[in-house]
């Protein structure tokens, strides 16, 4: 009896040594790959870096209103090395779906494919949150400015309220191309968007009742040309 | 094809007469109710030329009421008047783009006419005596002057726009001391007038048409003859709080797109000359008493403390550090230098030509800015006699002078020179 459990467990033993000895050659392509894409990645990473720096992408951004000035984490203070991070992590990625092909050309077919088709609402959603977020940084500096000039105290609240209106509406339809969430996050979006103009109904209704009042009866209580006597501007 | 759209028998007319030595065009949206009040003006002041000026006035009223109060209304005299609905935009516009667009207009039929000078009345007809449309269309006549600008007898708080930026800034960067380029009212030559006027295959509707204050540094830079004459008094519209930032817009985006296209003349310019000035200047009776600043202050300390973020993408740190210092100073004694004031001006004529940011909230954000300048200087020149306010306007443009090298440095390495 114990030479039959002994066949049987040397059996086991060498079936799977040589299943691993298979799998081998497998893992030395993965890491090779990782390595080469490594590599590449890094090439390409500090040539874009390099070229976005001399154009002044940074600076560019920020004047655009697509960046604000200060920012906590150091990652997300410079767009060039957000840039150029993702397409170092990006090259890598590729190196690796090449490298699984090695163990089942199949298996990395079909899981390639996939990730193909959903490339696209990737980009689509890349794309709504770079138009979302240009929109959104105009709108604010649009409300902030006319705020200013009609002399309204919340000017900055009204444009920040604006701001983040677009945005959770752009993230919302980000969210809605990725197919992330569904119900649940546009349940979220309602609840979220509906808060937001609630908050600043009763921020500029309720919270600052008395000055808004004061405000509106002192504007409401002067004429156009009592305002300006006796300067003629044009 | 603008002619086609005059009445016929007043084109019968003008074919009689073959043509006019003299254009007037009466423009602006107000004029028409009030054109009965010109004819006498105008006959009166063309009485006063020589003899033999053909004359074609044309006017946005209705081409029969108008010729119902003439004692002449066949132009069988020296002067045919011409009812020109074209004169008034069919869509609604805003009164810049109005003006331009009359402007532009009465350019292409004083063309058209062969007219050896145009006179462009845009102020309101209450004011409109026979010396202002005389003094306009003499020097042009007589003297062969190209460009002949108006001295408008104004009190101190008249005309700011044009006191604060427009007059000083011209005069620094062109170096000709015209005390409204920008019109409205104005007499032009025909020599002049070519400019304005597209020829060749392109139809005389979609000819340039340059705004006011192109007409004085288009001149300049033409080497054109420019003078200016005392005209008078002119009403000056009132402008409420909600619209003054859309006239800045509209008033200083075209003169800062005029600067922009003429910095190779500019650049070259050294100091201001004075140009030929006729008539003498008219009293105002200054019965203006107290003023009150406090909401233009509030505008600017509001702007101080919410805008910050879009002055520091056009305004050095220098500049900024010192318009924070002025906003928590007391109303009573809050003061711009005019040295402050002009590398403001000078700056945002930059970030316009850089296009820092969209150039329409550029030039509202620079509303608060203004709005504290006009507080500044009504606080000074609150109880202050018009000598004093013209040796003080005087000095203000003495510092835009002054600070022009500063624009220069800024506008030819924006990059390296940020003070």
């Amino acid at each position: 009896m114990w030479d039959q459990v002994s066949q049987v467990l040397n059996r086991a033993t060498v079936r799977v040594v040589s299943e691993v000895v298979n799998l081998l050659p497998g893992i030395v392509a993965l890491i090779m790959a990782l390595v080469i894409s490594a590599i590449v990645g890094g090439i390409l990473a500090f040539t874009l870096r390099r070229s976005l720096r001399s154009i002044d992408f940074d600076e560019r951004l920020r004047r655009w209103g697509w960046f604000p000035g200060t920012v906590d984490t150091r990652m997300f203070r410079s767009p060039t090395l957000v840039a150029s991070r993702v397409v170092f992590w990006g090259i890598v990625l590729i190196g690796f779906l090449i490298g699984i092909a090695a163990f089942d050309a199949a298996l990395t077919s079909q899981f390639v494919s996939s990730l193909l088709a959903y490339l696209p609402n990737v980009i689509a959603a890349v794309l709504v949150l770079l138009v979302g977020n240009l929109i959104a940084q105009f709108l604010a500096r649009s409300v902030l400015i006319g705020a200013v000039n009609m002399n309204l105290q919340y000017a900055r609240l009204l444009s920040q309220g604006v701001k983040w209106l677009v945005l959770v509406l752009t993230v919302a339809m980000a969210l809605e191309h990725l197919s992330i969430g569904g119900d649940i996050v546009r349940m979220a979006f309602g609840i979220l968007f509906g808060g937001i103009v609630l908050a600043l109904a009763l921020a500029v209704g309720l919270g600052s009742k008395e000055l808004v009042s004061r405000s509106l009866e002192k504007e409401s209580s002067r004429t156009p040309t009592e305002v300006e006597e006796p300067f003629r501007h044009l | 094809m603008e002619l086609e759209v005059i009445p016929q028998e007043a084109r019968q007319r003008l074919d009689q007469i073959g043509g006019a030595d003299l254009v007037i065009g009466i423009i602006g949206a107000e004029s028409a109710p009030k054109i009965g009040s010109a004819i006498e003006p105008v006959n009166r002041a063309l009485a006063s030329l020589s003899a033999g000026v053909k004359t074609v006035v044309f006017h946005n009223a209705s081409h029969d009421e108008v010729s119902a109060q003439l004692h002449d209304p066949e132009g069988n005299g020296s002067s045919l008047w011409i009812g020109y609905p074209g004169l008034t935009p069919n869509q609604p516009v805003s009164p810049a783009q109005s003006i331009v667009e009359a402007y532009r207009t009465v350019f292409t039929l004083s063309d058209g006419l062969k007219a050896r000078a145009c006179v462009l009345i845009a102020s309101d007809l209450e004011t409109v005596t026979a010396q202002w449309i005389s003094r306009l269309v003499q020097p042009i006549l007589e003297r062969k002057f190209d460009l002949v600008a108006p001295c408008y007898a104004r009190n101190k708080f008249e005309g700011l726009i044009n006191s604060a930026i427009i007059s000083p800034l011209i005069r620094s960067l062109y170096g000709r001391r015209i005390q409204n380029p920008m019109g409205p009212d104005c007499g032009i030559s025909a020599a002049l007038l070519q400019r304005f006027v597209d020829h060749g295959s392109s139809p005389p509707s979609s000819g340039r048409a340059r705004p006011p204050m192109s007409i004085a540094t288009d001149a300049i830079c033409g080497s054109f003859q420019i003078c200016q004459a005392y005209v008078g008094r002119r009403f000056y519209s009132s402008t409420d709080s909600m619209n003054l930032s859309s006239v800045i817009t509209e008033v200083l985006g075209p003169l800062f797109l005029d600067i922009e296209r003429n910095a190779a003349f500019w650049q070259r310019v050294r100091g201001s000359q004075p140009i030929p000035t006729f008539g003498d200047p008219l009293p105002v009776a200054e019965e203006i008493g107290t003023v009150d600043v406090r909401r233009m202050i509030e505008s600017f300390q509001l702007g101080s403390e919410n805008l910050q973020e879009i002055w520091g993408l056009v305004l050095p740190p220098a500049t900024l550090f010192e318009l924070k210092k002025l906003a928590r100073v007391a109303p009573d004694r809050f003061r711009i230098p005019d040295e402050l004031w002009a590398r403001i001006v000078y700056d945002f004529t930059l970030a316009h030509r850089l296009r820092i940011i969209n150039r329409d909230h550029l030039l509202r954000a620079m509303t608060p800015l203004y709005l504290g300048w006009t507080a500044s200087y009504a606080l000074e020149m609150e109880t202050a006699v018009p000598a004093v306010v013209e040796q003080r306007l005087e000095r203000l443009c003495l510092a835009y002078e002054a600070g022009k090298t500063y624009f220069l440095s800024r506008w030819r390495w924006p990059d390296r020179f940020n003070p």
